[in-house]
């Protein structure tokens, strides 16, 4: 698929030996086939030691993206456990499948028309209802959410807290693949905090007053003149301008108030 | 002195005043109600299906909940909570062979063996607080206002999780007497309001509610008294539908009990959040002058 | 047998910083804090700066920059060969057809969509990986924005960008930069972003790297994760705009009219080669960490391989500010499993201490942070460096030091993102520190453009991290998240704009990516590398020796 690489920096040569230090391999099994891997990786990295190239399964590869949602088991254990590949580091006997994909409904809605009525996401999604409180979503959660709790809240109109609870919700999925009542938890709680941040947060009126302040043109004819500023200039007003101290609290106030 | 307390998701939405009316004269009583934490549904119905399991969980979560707490008791303001948290309880008392699977299948959870005691908050103001203690912290007796104490069903059957007499409860006739009412008695007060048939029925539903309020009003009651929203939404959404077919029906107020125990106590009438009642109950208590 | 969850061996370390740890914690109570540098010194230190190493680049042969330095990594994709023979490719068979293509699925792609949806446009986004899986997505620290009209400017955010950039950034792209910020803010407001705010509703701000005035406004730790999500999901109310995932562009397709017409998407499931024909492009395709400038480990996303640079500068777009690459002082060099991973600088803006070995400060925390990346790596040059197991060396950063100043349980409140992950391999950073290291972050330059997303191909606009310009030779923190909302806002809209107003009808053309192979040819570049890359390749070397076919049956390899 990909020709040869050529380095020609010495760094990345480097790079590469470093990565054969020799480890202690244990075994692993990718979707039941065995492998064996150093311990210490990630099962992101053990998989790609394997041999694997990813397109799907691998996303930021910093536990942020939720593309590399990963169901395994230990041997001699009926648990199920879930993870993140880039995060969760392999151990002996693991049973490993990734689940890049999952089919899960999403409603769709104009954000502009939407209320902080809990009957809106009622409305959008009835299947909420649906829920059992059984719990398997909680227990699926690599990001360690209280699902089935942002649940609880969104039925029982709690949509502040619905936000609160699924904050970290990075949308892999694996919640709704194990759900019994067939909910899409994640996109769910996205409408959540949706309507969380613009509808029950209260509004920064600093920030509405500033984009008036400079819809008014206050700023313009400053920012004319800094543009055609000759850079030694520049780097005197650069140097020159006042620091807001660390440790100051809200209401410091700068003693040089002529470019506000 | 504090009592763990379980809302249900309707208190949290349509029927606050069901629940604001209530923490708040609770707290006049001298009885805070504490919510547990992490609540969840209480499952809405309680299945009758005797192998189906995964219907008990969201009830009995809610016990393990309270008893994590450290609480051995767990009132509910909703009739409908309290019937399905209370049978499931008794489940898992009584049935050995299906309480091993629960605590198994919730294996995340603490062992539960039906510890807590579920109550409704009636019997804690006649078990705790007694008619007479209640009576002497009336401020606002609620004087000629005849009412009609209408039960249904998940307080009292089955006859194992009653909080009453099956065939002949008392407990709301003294519960209004205790706050100064005139109760009424009329032979429907025990009768199904229709409960979840009104998805797939709801033209039998309003026949029903008529059954209902119609012979309330023939026995001289001016509003009704409940425990519940499924009956308060039974009983309320069809009435201007009624009025229409029977000329003699000028509307029937409904009070969750809780709004007339903060009414009686003198709380303002705020907490009782009037406005989410069916039709204009504030106009039949102006003219008691219950209300300024 | 573990130290606060390390291996023994760190213990003597950490002991050292836990030692001086009350005397630096009384001093930042006072305000006391370590020297900023002058600008003549932040020049000397720069000198320990990766991009100073002359032998890490050399001059590109071909195209508008013929003959400007840049990382060997870039050359290498910018002198290869097209994945296709494009007289192979029959644009007379359109496969996908739509006013706006975008190409690229993450921040500016998706703010782009939205605005040019908004104008009337259809949209179709082409991605290589899922939607949204993207540096955005992982972006921490937070956004600036001057809101604060008793305290900060237009003014100062000007400033601060522009001495962060070392005066070299485009002015006009700076200007419109910082005067559209807030309105940019309050437009994520409104869909919904859940900003860290104050009970009445202020949003919280803070310093980063370079800023003199607290204007780091952010989402928790998750800033960039809480904004992706957010216009990703509004994006998927639109039903004018569509996703094609695991589709990423592998070249332009212009028309006869020299216009931006399109481009060649490659299915990556199925191997087709796709034409999708449109009457206006945005580029936004991101940065380069998966590059591995000069070996560095990097901070970024799966995809981050410089594709978009590679079809814009083949399509005649010249390169800016492509000289320097920007190193996020704070990766993890330790636990290897999280190696190269970002810590937030929003840990230094709180307050935690930057510590050599011996547990002393060497450098204030909030220098821009290319001087704070040179400064890290003299420190450790001149043997001043924590050591490793595996023979790396890293700097503390003490993060403990928060739960002191602002109160047990900030970091696990604060920072929960970064807790749980430390945590679940047995380090609780409230209690210990983080041994960090500069990493690859951030692609500082990129295709030129002006402050309207405009470049030199009529037609093709770019936004994002793909662009160089704004940041000039170095980007401060919070303003790479900023700079996907304005300028994704521009992008979309004139895009949607060209497609009214100035798209013709034409017949399409790949002739650019023939007289770009002609070109290499005569600068004598015989090479069987092809890009864009698309994906890096980690496999070993001991499988792939082992990795056989003489040539590919469908998709099997």
């Amino acid at each position: 698929m990909s020709a040869k690489k050529e380095s020609k920096n010495p760094a990345k040569t480097a790079v590469k030996e470093k990565r054969q230090v020799a480890a202690k391999l244990i075994p692993i099994y990718i979707m039941g086939k065995r492998y064996e891997v150093p311990e210490g990786l990630t099962i992101m990295k053990a998989i790609e030691y394997a041999g694997y190239r990813f397109i799907r399964g691998c996303g930021c590869r910093g536990g942020t993206c939720g593309a590399c949602g990963t169901v395994y088991r230990k041997p001699g254990d009926y648990k199920l456990q879930v993870a993140l590949a880039c995060q969760k580091t392999v151990e002996p006997g693991m049973y490993i499948a990734q689940i890049p994909f999952f089919p899960a409904n999403r409603a769709q809605y104009e954000f502009a028309d939407l209320t902080a009525a809990p009957e809106e996401v009622f409305k959008l999604y009835p299947e909420l209802f649906r829920c059992v409180a059984c719990n398997a979503c909680t227990k699926a959660c690599p990001q360690g959410i209280e699902v089935m709790d942002a649940i609880s809240a969104l039925k029982q109109g709690n949509i502040a807290e619905a936000a609160r609870l699924s904050f970290d919700c990075i949308q892999c999925g694996l919640c709704t693949s194990r759900c019994f009542g067939e909910l899409a938890q994640y996109h769910m709680f996205q409408l959540a905090r949706r309507i969380y941040g613009a509808r029950i947060l209260p509004r920064a009126e600093h920030l509405a007053e500033m984009v008036k302040t400079i819809n008014e043109g206050r700023y313009d004819q400053i920012l004319d003149e800094l543009k055609h500023v000759k850079e030694d200039e520049l780097k005197k007003l650069y140097q020159e301008r006042e620091a807001e101290p660390m440790a100051a609290g809200e209401d410091w106030k700068p003693k040089d108030t002529r470019y506000l | 002195m504090g009592l763990a307390y379980y809302p249900g998701c309707t208190l949290k939405t349509k029927a606050r005043n069901l629940e604001e009316p209530g923490i708040a004269s609770m707290e006049v009583l001298e009885f805070k109600l504490e919510e547990i934490p992490r609540w969840n549904c209480c499952g809405a119905v309680y299945s009758l299906a005797e192998d189906d399991l995964i219907h008990q969980v969201a009830p009995i979560r809610n016990l393990i909940r309270a008893k994590e707490q450290g609480k051995n008791k767990l009132a509910t303001l909703c009739a409908f909570c309290f019937n399905t948290l209370k049978r499931a309880n008794l489940l898992m008392r009584e049935n050995a062979e299906k309480r091993n699977t629960l605590n198994s299948f919730m294996d995340e959870e603490i062992d539960y063996g039906g510890e807590v005691e579920v109550v409704h908050l009636l019997e804690v103001l006649r078990d705790e607080i007694g008619w007479e203690a209640l009576a002497q912290k009336v401020k606002l007796p609620l004087r000629e206002l005849k009412i009609a104490s209408y039960y249904g069903c998940t307080l009292l059957r089955p006859r194992e999780i009653a909080i009453d007499s099956v065939e002949n409860p008392t407990i709301l006739r003294k519960f209004l007497k205790a706050l100064g009412a005139s109760p009424v008695d009329f032979p429907y007060a025990t009768t199904c309001c229709g409960s979840y048939q009104i998805i797939s029925n709801p033209g039998d539903i309003s026949e029903y509610a008529w059954d209902i309020l119609g012979s309330a009003l023939r026995h001289g009651a001016e509003a009704l008294v409940l425990t519940c929203p499924l009956c308060d939404y039974n009983l309320g959404r069809g009435q201007k539908e009624l009025m229409k077919k029977h000329s003699e029906f000028k509307g029937m107020p409904l009070f969750y009990f809780t709004q007339l125990l903060a009414l009686a106590l003198g709380l303002d009438s705020q907490v009782c959040h009037f406005e989410l009642n069916y039709g204009s109950p504030e106009s039949l208590l102006r003219e008691k002058n219950l209300l300024s | 047998m573990s130290y606060l969850g390390y291996p023994d061996f760190f213990e003597p370390y950490i002991k050292k910083v836990e030692q001086t740890r009350p005397a630096r914690v009384e001093k930042r109570k006072k305000g006391d804090e370590f020297p900023f540098m002058s600008l003549e010194e932040r020049q000397e230190i720069l000198k320990h700066h990766p991009d100073y190493k002359g032998e890490g680049r050399r001059e590109i042969k071909v195209g508008p920059n013929k003959g400007y330095r840049i990382a060997h990594e870039f050359v290498d994709l910018l002198e290869a060969r097209s994945r296709v023979d494009p007289d192979k490719v029959d644009l007379s068979r359109i496969d996908y057809e739509t006013d706006v293509l975008i190409i690229g699925g993450g921040g500016a792609a998706t703010i782009a969509a939205l605005i040019a949806e908004e104008n009337g446009a259809q949209v179709l986004t082409a991605t290589k990986l899922r939607y949204g899986d993207a540096n955005t997505m992982m972006a921490e620290g937070g956004i600036q924005a001057a809101t604060k009209g008793g305290k900060d400017s237009l003014y100062y955010h000007y400033l601060d960008v522009m001495g962060g950039g070392h005066f070299k950034n485009d002015p006009d792209i700076v200007a419109t930069f910082v005067k559209q910020a807030p309105d940019a803010l309050q437009w994520l407001e409104n869909l919904g972003v859940m900003f860290s705010k104050f009970p009445d509703g202020r949003l919280e701000a803070m310093h980063g790297g370079g800023t003199c005035r607290k204007r780091m406004h952010y989402c928790a730790d998750l800033s960039g994760l809480e904004i992706m999500r957010t216009v990703r999901d509004e994006a998927r109310n639109r039903a004018n705009i569509k996703v094609l995932e695991f589709s990423p562009a592998v070249e332009l397709i212009l028309n006869e009219h020299g216009q931006c017409a399109g481009a060649l998407l490659y299915n990556m499931e199925t191997e087709e080669y796709l034409v999708a024909r449109a009457k206006a492009v945005i580029l936004a395709t991101g940065g380069a960490g998966r590059l591995h400038v000069q070996g560095f480990m990097t901070t970024n996303h799966y995809g981050a391989t410089a594709d978009g640079i590679v079809l814009g500068y083949r399509a005649g777009v010249p390169l800016a500010f492509m000289h320097t690459v920007q190193y996020h002082p704070t990766g993890v060099v330790f636990p290897e499993q999280i190696e190269g991973w970002l810590i937030t600088e929003r840990f230094r803006s709180e307050g935690s201490d930057i510590l050599n070995v011996h547990g002393e400060k060497f450098v204030n925390e909030r220098e821009p942070r290319d001087v704070e990346s040179a400064r890290f790596i003299k420190e450790c040059l001149d043997g001043k460096g924590v050591p490793t197991l595996t023979e790396k060396v890293g700097i503390w950063l003490d993060s403990p030091m928060l739960d002191i100043l602002h109160g047990e349980g900030r970091v696990r409140t604060a920072f929960v993102g970064k807790w749980k992950v430390y945590d679940r391999l047995g380090i609780d950073i409230s209690k210990a520190p983080m041994l960090v290291y500069p990493t690859l972050h951030y692609q500082n330059g990129g295709l030129k453009d002006n402050a309207e997303c405009e470049t030199a191909v009529p037609g093709l606009y770019v936004a994002g991290e793909i662009t160089g310009g704004l940041h000039g030779e170095n980007r401060l923190m919070g303003n790479s998240l900023m700079d996907i909302v304005v300028f994704g806002r521009i992008a979309g809209r004139n895009a949607a704009i060209f497609v009214r107003e100035k798209a013709k009808e034409g017949k399409l053309t790949l002739e650019h990516v023939e007289r770009y192979r002609k070109e290499l040819e005569e600068a004598g570049i015989i090479t069987d590398r092809v890009a864009p890359m698309l994906l890096p390749d980690y496999t070993r070397p001991e499988v792939k020796e082992k990795q056989l076919t003489v040539s590919y049956l469908g998709t099997l390899r």
